[in-house]
């Protein structure tokens, strides 16, 4: 770690974290690979990596993967825009005006601590299996870290700002716009981060219950015909996707918002 | 998340001179309006049919409140909750144990080498990222139907937040005194028994905290895609048979079990928090 901060460290001390981990990870592949000179090969219950990467030209190639890909982006996406238009405001509010707070926080509450999953097969049936039933599955999964993330944000703004601008002859909308809104941006983004992985599960539930397209259907679909090296290469497109996604957001919010690090 | 916001509070009610009122009356109120809501809100729902006609497909959906109270009443006094709701009990069980039995030492140890945590890093970020829902049907490939595969959901669920947790624990212990240990000749075993394991104890509950909700949750899901047998699956069928009702009995019992234990296991944290200055990090 200390050796990062050294400007004139070596190469290697300096990214001694990043090559011991991509050694770790071309060490796994290797390994999964050689195991089966000596272990015999059943390609009917597990793979290995030579198989999954012609897997993976064959998805390419046909277009399957990119086409599942782009349906499940939809309601992901929809969901997420969704869960932002509604949990911003909403948290806002409920962290601003106390008593709102009070009124609507232990109602939430129940609502992020109860496994809403379990909702999913009443709403597929209800919203059908299309773009509809996803969205809303996502949109109930990914509203909540917005919510709580965004007002717990308000709560700890700095009340000297606020009584700044009122003595300067700000309203209340100066405040929601010149204060509150500006300062939550990295609680949304905080939010966002978390909002993200259950977005992906939304997608995934809606998709492995019943869906006619989709990556969660494509892996389910892989499953069932024993297709595993295709299966596989799907999963480790989530298990990529996943980590951009999260990284990339934790990436972004220590570069808009440093004076957060380490919070 | 939660952590922040209790922490934030303190500060409001310190900073701002809305709330000089007292803190009981405070607590009244506020208790007072959640509570209200959420009658309000089921009296709303209770009554809408006699307000809103509804069509005859629509209400092949729609359920009531108290209709819901009676269908659950209805499961446990017959008694027939009683063997689903094991089956996903064990299942959690398990698979919540085999993490402790797993994360833990895998923390401490991550927590003690760099060079292990730095390979390690990878793999941990980028399973900790993925909902572990995507190997469900891998895992029924490999586990068959039975209560293998949802307990190993509910071990991946729940591994990741207590390894996480106790390695955050570990690397927070005082350097000072591991070396103070060190110098009476302490071995790598006494600063771990002594120092390492007494400070991330609090990191550990919290890890447990969020592992709980995780397992909770891998039951769920795993219940409803590959099972034979579990409160899920009685869900599922329930959902597939327009039976309303088992489905929001059931949502309830998953809601109420999750907060029960995260209760008490935030309990425990609180008990522990109590005598330290700062808090436990989260994720």
């Amino acid at each position: 770690m200390a050796a990062q901060d050294l400007p004139h460290a070596s190469f290697i001390e300096r990214y001694r974290n990043a090559v011991l981990g991509g050694l770790a990870v071309l060490l796994f592949f290797v390994a999964w690979q050689a195991l089966f000179l000596i272990v015999p090969f059943n390609p009917l219950f597990i793979t290995k990596p030579s198989l999954i990467a012609t897997g993976y030209v064959d998805l390419l190639e046909s277009g399957d993967l990119l086409h599942d890909l782009a349906v499940s982006a939809v309601p992901f996406f929809l969901g997420l825009f969704a869960a932002v238009i509604v949990g911003v405001p909403l948290g806002i509010v409920m962290g601003w005006r106390v008593r709102i707070g009070y009124a609507l926080d232990p109602l939430m509450t129940v609502f992020y601590a109860s496994p809403l999953v379990a909702l999913a097969p009443l709403l597929v049936i209800f919203f059908g299996v299309g773009t509809a039933g996803k969205t809303i599955i996502v949109f109930s999964l990914a509203v909540f870290p917005f919510i709580f993330n965004v007002s717990s944000g308000v709560r700890a703004v700095d009340r000297l700002l606020v009584n700044v601008v009122r003595s300067l002859g700000g309203r209340e909308r100066d405040i929601y716009l010149k204060i509150l809104f500006p300062s939550v941006l990295p609680y949304i983004v905080a939010g966002a981060r978390i909002a993200v992985g259950r977005a992906l599960i939304g997608v995934l539930v809606g998709e492995f219950f019943a869906a006619s397209e989709g990556i969660g259907h494509a892996i389910s679909r892989f499953g069932d015909i024993f297709a595993i090296d295709r299966m596989f290469a799907c999963i480790l497109t989530v298990m990529v996707i996943a980590v951009v996604l999260t990284e990339g957001i934790r990436w972004a919010e220590r570069a808009a918002f440093p004076w957060r690090v380490g919070r | 998340m939660a952590e922040t916001q209790a922490l934030d509070l303190d500060l409001s009610a310190v900073g701002s001179a809305r709330v000089v009122t007292s803190a009981f009356k405070q607590r009244v109120e506020s208790m007072a309006l959640g509570t209200a809501v959420i009658v309000l809100l089921l009296i709303i729902w209770e009554l809408l049919p006699y307000f809103v006609s509804m069509k005859q497909g629509t209400r092949l959906f729609f359920t009531v409140p108290s209709r819901i109270l009676a269908t659950l009443w209805q499961m446990f006094a017959s008694g027939s909750i009683w063997a689903p709701l094991g089956v996903s009990a064990t299942a959690f069980a398990i698979g919540l144990a085999l993490a402790i039995a797993a994360g833990l030492p895998l923390g401490i140890l991550l927590g003690r080498s760099n060079t292990l945590n730095a390979m390690f890093d990878p793999f941990i970020t980028a399973f900790n990222a993925t909902p572990r829902l995507v190997f469900l049907p891998l895992l029924m490939l490999w586990l068959g139907i039975g209560v293998w595969s949802k307990v190993a959901i509910v071990f991946l669920g729940a591994l990741f937040p207590l390894l996480i947790n106790t390695h955050e624990g570990v690397r927070n212990a005082d350097k000072l005194l591991i070396n103070v240990v060190r110098s009476f000749g302490a071995k790598e075993w006494d600063v771990a028994r002594l120092v390492v394991i007494p400070n991330s104890l609090p990191f550990i509950v919290v890890g447990l905290r969020l592992a709980v909700g995780r397992a909770i949750l891998g039951v769920v899901v795993a219940e409803f895609f590959g099972a034979q047998d579990g409160l899920g699956v009685l869900m599922v069928r329930a959902a597939s048979s327009f039976n309303v009702d088992v489905v929001f009995a059931g949502l309830i019992i998953f809601a109420a079990l999750s907060l029960i234990m995260t209760g008490l296991v935030k309990l425990v944290e609180e008990r522990m928090n109590r005598w330290r200055p700062q808090r436990a990090a989260t994720e």
